[in-house]
């Protein structure tokens, strides 16, 4: 394994925020953390980073404990994101990629395609308060990959992207794995998860509720899951017999039957009620595969459902 | 080694650009003259216009008379205008009591309405005891005071040598009782005066003063703003709080030693080149700040002492969240560069007094204090010793100081460490004290 987390734990005060967390990260895979928010996602990568220190556990990358080195073969993108305002956008970079141990003669060649590529050419010379909220948040992930690290850990990359941005990191992503590095990534929007990643770890509450493969957990459940897609008031489905969770999303509707439901029963009772564009029996998402293993109060399911929907 | 280096030329640089820092260099010296020179200029300065002055004379003597007199050969500064206009002398007997008070009120009145500027009011039987006269003014000066006071002893003399049985002319006497001017030496050639000694501790004490807390408020302000920008979190994940800390302790102490630096070669300069006119002036305060004893101490003290200050004020910078919460902890810190200031005066008096020596020796005090003895006693010294005497106390103190530095750095970046990722809530005290022991 790569980067390898032992039973890590930590506790703030009273409250445990992690508690006896394992993972198994391998080389050149894209592995997702997710979770609620507060559910230890950002503490984890903290401690991964050496920001903060485990109460106990250890944490081993590349066959030894993680040390100095460790800081200049990763590239960190942390939740709580900032930059020098007043530094222009190359001094940012130079700057960021020297702290790294990158020599500036090494990563000066790289720089122009990089801003080229987040569309920040113009603003090479200009200061970093001249961009907008995108703009810094593209500039930030240039100084998070600049150094050409091994492993990147990206905490919530997504919050606050606009759709555009948003694909655009996916791609650079997908381009990072191509060329065998490791990213680890966590996030509370299951479905880009759902997207991404090879392998899972779910946390809730500061523990592991289940991690392994995306396909080994998906086939672990069973095709128990029905995709509805329909045109009307869909309110009565939920108490359909045989339905145990409805759960809405953007453009679709997932259903979870209860054990030995029969989706034709299902579609029966819908079928003149509402208009059935798709129905579909498939494996449940990720969201609901988390629903039904986190076990969560009703009030942690619908922060879930609000930050998910 | 080489991230240290990162960290401290970009503190460095983001210092020595600003616009700011340009003007500092040259103003600084600029403002600091005016504020020590210029008080000194404005109260030795002649006032531009005669000040009026009325006499109440209650002596019986017609003293009133002789010392309206008397202050006619005070002239305006290059005029032939007199500097004081009498006003009126009034003469009242003794035995009047009422007609004084009278009189003695309208004046008094007049000089509150600033008709009237001084009221010269002389007792009766002045040439008893010491307190015969009375200044009354809502404004007066040194150099008025100075000017009437020796006025009214000549008078006094006179009128007391004319009861007297001695024959001689009046005049003569009085020459026989001029006072005397000392000559002021020490071990090592003529005394510095006083003055200067002073003077000299102040400035070098108010460059350390200010630097400290200029510098220190700005690493301070850098190190709020990089928590409330976030940045934080990306520069504590490559590299240590301990590299950040220090980096920028030294990027910008090195940028105040390039001030410093400016303004000694800014002095060198003009001392070179004004050398010629204004030698004579300088041979006292060049015996102080051309000694190496001093030039050295001052660089050392004031090196280690920003250091020492400044991981104090990175560590209020990592505890807060704004400028405004930090207030309270600075405080503490001025005020310890303040108490050295304020005690000059004795230190100069008896800079090996029991408890100047020991107040040198406190670790917050030691830069100041132990600077200003040094001012004070090394141009005296003749042989120093390693061991006794100042040179081995200023030593010893460095070593203290040193040490202790090295302590206070650590216990900073202990709490500086988990101090800027706390956002939002001011630690309390028992919980910077648990941040320490982790």
């Amino acid at each position: 394994m790569y980067l390898q987390i032992k039973e890590i734990r930590k506790q703030f005060g009273d409250k445990v925020a992690v508690e006896k967390l394992s993972l198994n990260v391998p080389r050149g895979a894209i592995y997702g953390i997710i979770g609620p928010n507060g559910a230890g996602k950002t503490t984890t990568i903290r401690m991964i980073m050496n920001i903060i220190a485990p109460d106990s556990g250890e944490i081993i990358f590349d066959g030894s404990p993680i040390d100095e080195t460790f800081r200049d073969k990763v590239g960190y993108l942390p939740e709580e994101r900032g930059l020098y305002k007043k530094m222009t956008l190359i001094e940012i970079i130079t700057y960021m990629a020297e702290l790294k141990g990158a020599k500036v003669k090494d990563i000066m060649p790289k720089i122009d395609p990089w801003l080229d590529r987040m569309q920040l050419l113009d603003y090479r010379d200009k200061k970093v308060e001249e961009l907008s909220k995108g703009m810094s948040q593209k500039l930030q992930f240039i100084t998070t990959l600049i150094h050409d690290p091994e492993i990147i850990i990206l905490d919530e990359l997504f919050s606050g992207l606009d759709p555009v941005n948003m694909e655009l990191m996916k791609t650079v992503i997908m381009e990072l794995k191509r060329d065998q590095k490791t990213i680890l990534f966590s996030t509370h929007v299951m479905e880009q998860a759902e997207k991404l990643c090879d392998y899972i770890c779910m946390i809730s509450k500061g523990k592991k509720v289940l991690d392994g493969s995306l396909s080994d957990i998906k086939s672990g459940f069973g095709t128990n899951s029905i995709q509805i897609d329909i045109e009307g008031d869909g309110a009565f489905i939920s108490s359909l017999p045989g339905v145990e969770r409805m759960s809405e999303f953007n453009n679709y509707i997932e259903l979870q039957m209860s054990e030995g439901a029969d989706p034709d029963a299902i579609l029966q009772g819908m079928v003149g009620k509402v208009k059935i564009r798709r129905f579909e029996v498939v494996e449940p998402s990720l969201y609901n595969i988390f629903i039904q293993t986190a076990k969560l109060s009703n009030e942690e399911l619908e922060a879930m459902e609000t930050n998910n929907a | 080694m080489h991230k240290y280096f990162t960290i401290l030329k970009r503190e460095y640089a983001q210092i020595v650009k600003k616009k700011s820092f340009v003007i500092g260099i040259f103003l600084t010296p600029v403002l600091m003259a005016a504020f020590m020179i210029l008080p000194a200029i404005l109260a030795d300065k002649d006032v531009s216009h005669s000040e009026t002055v009325a006499i109440l004379d209650q002596s019986g003597l017609h003293i009133g008379q002789q010392f309206a007199e008397s202050l006619a050969q005070y002239k305006l500064e290059d005029t032939d205008v007199p500097s004081y206009e009498i006003v009126g002398v009034e003469t009242i007997d003794v035995a009047d009591q009422e007609s004084f008070d009278k009189k003695y009120d309208s004046l008094l009145m007049q000089v509150s309405d600033k008709v009237v500027k001084y009221m010269v009011v002389i007792k009766p039987e002045p040439h008893v005891g010491d307190s015969g006269l009375i200044l009354v003014s809502n404004s007066d000066n040194f150099r008025t005071s100075r000017r009437f006071e020796h006025q009214f002893w000549k008078l006094m003399s006179t009128e007391k040598l004319r009861h007297s049985e001695v024959n001689m002319p009046i005049d003569s006497i009085l020459e026989l009782t001029a006072s005397v001017k000392m000559i002021k030496r020490d071990t090592t050639g003529d005394a510095i005066p006083f003055v200067v000694k002073m003077f000299t501790a102040l400035v070098f004490v108010m460059i350390m003063y200010m630097m400290i807390i200029m510098y220190g408020t700005t690493l301070m302000r850098s190190v709020i703003e990089e928590k409330n920008s976030r940045i934080m979190e990306v520069l504590v994940s490559s590299v240590s709080p301990f590299q950040l800390m220090l980096g920028k302790v030294l990027g910008m102490g090195g940028a105040a030693l390039t001030q410093v630096s400016v303004w000694i070669a800014l002095g060198l300069m003009m001392y070179l080149s004004a050398g010629t006119i204004s030698m004579s002036l300088d041979s006292s305060l060049a015996r102080i700040i051309f000694n190496p004893l001093i030039v050295v101490s001052f660089a050392l003290f004031f090196v280690v002492g920003y250091i020492l200050y400044s991981a104090l004020f990175a560590l209020i910078g990592s505890v807060v969240n704004s400028e405004k919460e930090a207030q309270n902890f600075i405080f503490p810190i001025t005020i310890s560069l303040i108490i050295p200031i304020m005690v000059s005066t004795p230190i100069a008096m008896d800079p090996y007094a029991p408890w100047v020596v020991a107040m040198s020796f406190i670790p917050l005090f030691t830069p100041t204090m132990m600077l200003m003895r040094i001012l004070f006693i090394s141009p005296t010294v003749t042989e120093y010793s390693i061991f006794s005497g100042i040179l081995g106390e200023a030593i010893l103190g460095f070593i203290t100081l040193t040490l202790s530095t090295i302590a206070i750095v650590w216990f900073s970046s202990r709490i500086f460490r988990v101090g800027i990722l706390m956002y939002g809530k001011r630690p309390t005290l028992p919980e910077i004290l648990k941040w320490i022991k982790h």
